[in-house]
């Protein structure tokens, strides 16, 4: 792989922005209309918002977007005085309520739990919302670049001074084909990471750098699937949430069922990667949820329309990275923005951004975009409402390391301490290595294979994610030694890679008399639950070449 | 409405699917009451016209040039502008080819017209006639019709329309030459020798029958089994995407989402679980066969015929029948 070629082309802007989801877009969007404000009021140097650029690997923006979502307007609100006019809103929330589910029953709080009131708020499809705001991005002359990743970080010593596009046109071999494009150098003044959860330059930068929080991140894996139901199954605008079955009481998540407009619903499962049974299979105990009496009651009948996942970053505040470091902020999911008791992210992430595009402008205006000056970004989020909102629940996702009952204690604990609760910071471990082996000799558990119908298999529901990548390329999913799969990994935890990657990227074949790793890259759905839930920690998920992924289209 | 079927030849054979789009013609013309013209356009292709005329339409078009011999899109853009000056139909259809999509988008435009590409159906709406396409790896279908005035183009999918169907005519219609200008200058591009295919590679969209492999063959040595049995059938062997990954067949025997789509007269799958990215790329074959000794695979929801069983009983037994059947 010519990954030193001397031939790259350079290109120069003043801001690079990562990822063009909410927290990516909001920046570029809030740095663009700065920067107009800036030349208007004549102030020196002037600047353009033509050489702020944004990368982003799908096809279109908005492809790889998929979130439940319920949105807390609040940030979008900041951003665009008059979204309720424009922004692709699906539902305001009409009724919301909480359960607690069993096999068969399903238990109704009596009082919906504050974080999960959703008065105020709307059900959207964050892929239209990111498409829409990626339209208002380019209107103000920002320049997105859509199926174009971020490969590497650009360092001059410690300092961060760009991004190294990703190389184009390789074949399954690292060689190259007839449409070989080297990725170009892109320099910029200030770097921003947007990746979303569990970034992968994000990881290499905040590693290099010990830019780790506390904590370690936390992350639970969300499996979506969008539903068409026949009328009058659910109401749009109705939302509800569900604790319990299909998860036992050592695991922390929970399900959820939006109703949303034209007949669609939106239905899914969180499961936090921290789990003990190295075989648990979220995609499976998704498919069961499905099948609570509940369920089916709106679903059966309906049809599949998307299918899809991605992991969510839940650990909190402590878990948050240092979001600053010389040439380079980390904004949204990539930093853990997100408040894993409401289960929402969505407005920090774009407040997140706005705060991050302040601080850049006084660093263009400055020239001086060092960490000391990039530190204003954590005094401002300390200064605004994403401190208090995550400041309340810092030990909130911690608090359930032991179990339902110990975290609803807990949880009841720090509500009433203004989130302290009994251990303030409490610590926790990363969750590969909450892993419980397996007995030897113990069985495989079967696979799940779904009715078609209501359930589905993996393989089934993939198709439906729209996935697709060019074949043959490098394999974008690294691990650094298979031997440890085919011996150590299946003796100790019976290789929980093709449990807990919905898109059935991970197989183990037969292969002798022992077996081997399988890759089926092109499934991928880029969640990045293999390279945050590997026990060994040896699977490093990189782009693949930019275009490539699923299409989460209304999703 | 005057409907004009442009075929394909190579060097005097047959692209078979010209029959499809000619079946799908004479439906059209029945339906609006309308005329049916079909087109062999090449050289030495007069045997070619010959046989069209048997068919039940009411006129062969012959378009022969020196330079249409070997194929290059200006020459049949150019050719095939002023036979259609010449015939003035109102609907051209084309079976979609490789080559069909080379060309034809070129013809279209020259003219200032539209064409709706890789066709499915059509129906007729009170009058209008409206083709149907299929969008997003054929999950939801779009229903497109003209606007404005003809000429109008489309292009019909393999399989979409059944070749077999093509009705004979009462009589045998009239063959009539179309001299055509063509200059050497004309052609921008220099056709080359065909692509001579490796003895691997192979056209699976021609073969008639198909006879597949999946998982369920356990192990490439098993695989001249069912070869042997695709010679029997005179077809050709293909397979799902994990016997490539495993590179037990080469990618070109590969059928499905990210591999060939076919619609041969028979496919018989062996040992296929028939996930939806397999489906997708047999789903138009004629008859669908199924063995596979799990009763709840999802292959058998679209086979025609299917066996529970195993396919290292069935396979030997089916060949020794065959076997006895050529003797």
């Amino acid at each position: 792989m010519p990954a030193e070629s001397p031939e790259r082309e350079r290109l120069d802007a003043d801001v690079l922005i990562v990822g063009a989801g909410p927290a990516g877009l909001a920046c570029a969007l809030h740095l663009a209309n700065l920067i107009r404000n800036h030349n208007e009021s004549g102030a020196k140097p002037e600047l353009s918002a033509e050489n702020i650029y944004v990368l982003e690997k799908a096809r279109e923006a908005g492809a790889h977007q998929l979130s439940g979502a319920v949105l807390d307007p609040r940030g979008l609100a900041e951003l665009v005085p008059d979204f309720e006019k424009h922004a692709p809103l699906d539902s305001p929330v009409t009724d919301d309520a909480a359960y607690f589910l069993t096999r068969a029953r399903a238990w109704k709080f009596p009082v919906t739990p504050a974080p999960l009131r959703n008065r105020g708020n709307y059900v959207v499809s964050l892929n239209r919302l990111v498409k829409w705001m990626a339209g208002l991005v380019e209107q103000a002359g920002v320049n997105l670049f859509t199926q174009f990743a971020g490969a590497a970080m650009l360092y001059v010593g410690d300092a961060v001074v760009g991004v190294r596009g990703e190389d184009k046109g390789l074949d399954k071999d690292g060689k190259p084909k007839e449409n070989f494009a080297p990725g170009y150098e892109l320099r910029a003044k200030v770097t921003v990471l947007a990746e979303g959860p569990r970034g992968s330059l994000t990881k290499e930068l905040v590693s290099r750098l010990g830019l780790d929080g506390l904590n370690p991140q936390a992350y639970a894996i969300g499996i979506k699937e969008l539903w068409e139901v026949p009328p009058g199954r659910i109401a749009a605008g109705s939302v509800a949430h569900t604790l319990g079955w299909p998860l036992d009481s050592s695991q922390h998540g929970g399900g959820w069922i939006y109703g949303m407009r034209d007949n669609r619903v939106s239905i899914g499962l969180v499961a936090s990667l921290e789990y003990h049974d190295p075989r648990f299979d979220p995609h499976e105990a998704f498919q069961r949820y499905k099948t609570h009496p509940r369920l089916r009651r709106v679903l059966e009948g309906g049809t599949l329309v998307r299918f899809g996942a991605k992991t969510i970053p839940e650990g909190g505040w402590y878990s948050m990275p240092r979001p600053y470091a010389d040439g380079v902020l980390l904004i949204g999911d990539s930093a853990s923005f997100l408040n894993g008791q409401r289960l929402k992210g969505i407005h920090l992430a774009i407040k997140s951004g706005m705060l991050a595009a302040e601080t850049i402008l006084e660093a263009l205006r400055s020239g001086d975009a060092s960490a000391r000056a990039l530190s204003s970004f954590s005094e401002k989020v300390g200064a605004s409402w994403i401190k208090p909102e995550l400041w309340r629940v810092r030990n909130f996702h911690q608090g359930f390391q032991h179990g339902l009952y110990a975290g609803l204690f807990n949880t009841g604990m720090q509500m009433i301490t203004g989130g302290r609760g009994l251990v303030d910071p409490m610590r926790m471990r990363p969750g590969y290595e909450e892993y419980r082996k397996i007995a030897p000799g113990e069985p495989a558990p079967a696979r799940f294979t779904g009715d078609g119908e209501l359930t589905f298999d993996r393989l089934t529901d993939v198709y439906h994610s729209g996935t697709r990548h060019e074949e043959d390329q490098p394999c974008h999913l690294h691990v650094a030694d298979t031997n440890i799969c085919a011996d150590r990994c299946a003796t100790e935890y019976g290789n929980p890679c093709q449990y807990f990657c919905p898109a059935a990227v991970y197989e183990m074949v037969r292969e002798g008399n022992g077996q081997r790793l399988k890759i089926n890259a092109s499934n991928c759905v880029h969640c990045k639950t293999c390279d945050i839930a590997d026990p060994y920690q040896i699977i490093t998920w990189v782009p693949p070449e930019g275009g490539g992924g699923p299409n989460y289209e209304g999703m | 409405m005057n409907i004009l079927v442009v075929t394909e030849q190579h060097s005097g054979a047959w692209n078979k699917t010209s029959f499809e789009a000619l079946a799908a013609g004479q439906q059209i013309a029945a339906e609006t009451n309308g005329r049916l013209a079909a087109l062999v356009i090449g050289k030495g292709v007069a045997a070619l016209g010959d046989e069209l005329a048997g068919a039940k339409l009411d006129e062969v078009f012959l378009v022969e040039h020196d330079l249409l011999e070997a194929y290059a899109p200006d020459g049949f853009t150019i050719a095939l502008a002023q036979a259609i000056a010449e015939a003035k139909p109102d609907l051209i259809l084309f079976p979609h080819t490789y080559q069909v999509r080379d060309f034809a988008p070129q013809l279209a435009a020259s003219l200032g017209k539209g064409m709706i590409g890789d066709c499915v159906g059509y129906r007729l709406e009170h009058g209008r006639l409206i083709f149907v396409r299929q969008m997003f790896q054929g999950r939801t279908a779009a229903d497109i019709g003209f606007e404005g005035a003809g000429p109008w183009f489309a292009s019909l999918q393999a399989g979409a329309f059944r070749g077999d169907k093509v009705a004979q005519g009462a009589a045998r219609a009239p063959v009539k030459k179309i001299a055509v200008n063509l200059d050497a200058a004309q052609i921008r591009s220099k056709p080359e020798a065909p692509f001579q295919e490796t003895k691997q590679a192979v056209d699976l969209t021609q073969a008639p029958v198909l006879v597949a492999v999946g998982r369920g063959i356990k192990a490439p040595e098993n695989i001249p089994l069912a070869a042997q049995l695709a010679k029997l059938l005179g077809g050709e062997l293909c397979a799902s995407r994990p016997i490539c990954d495993e590179g037990w067949l080469p990618m070109d025997r590969q059928v499905g989402s990210s591999g060939q789509t076919v619609a041969p007269k028979l496919y018989l799958a062996l040992g296929i679980s028939g996930a939806i990215q397999h489906v997708v790329g047999m789903k138009g074959s004629r008859t669908i066969v199924a063995i596979n000794k799990d009763a709840h695979a999802p292959i058998f929801e679209v086979a025609d015929y299917g066996i529970v069983g195993d396919i290292f009983e069935l396979i030997p037994a089916l060949t020794k029948e065959l076997e006895k059947t050529k003797a």
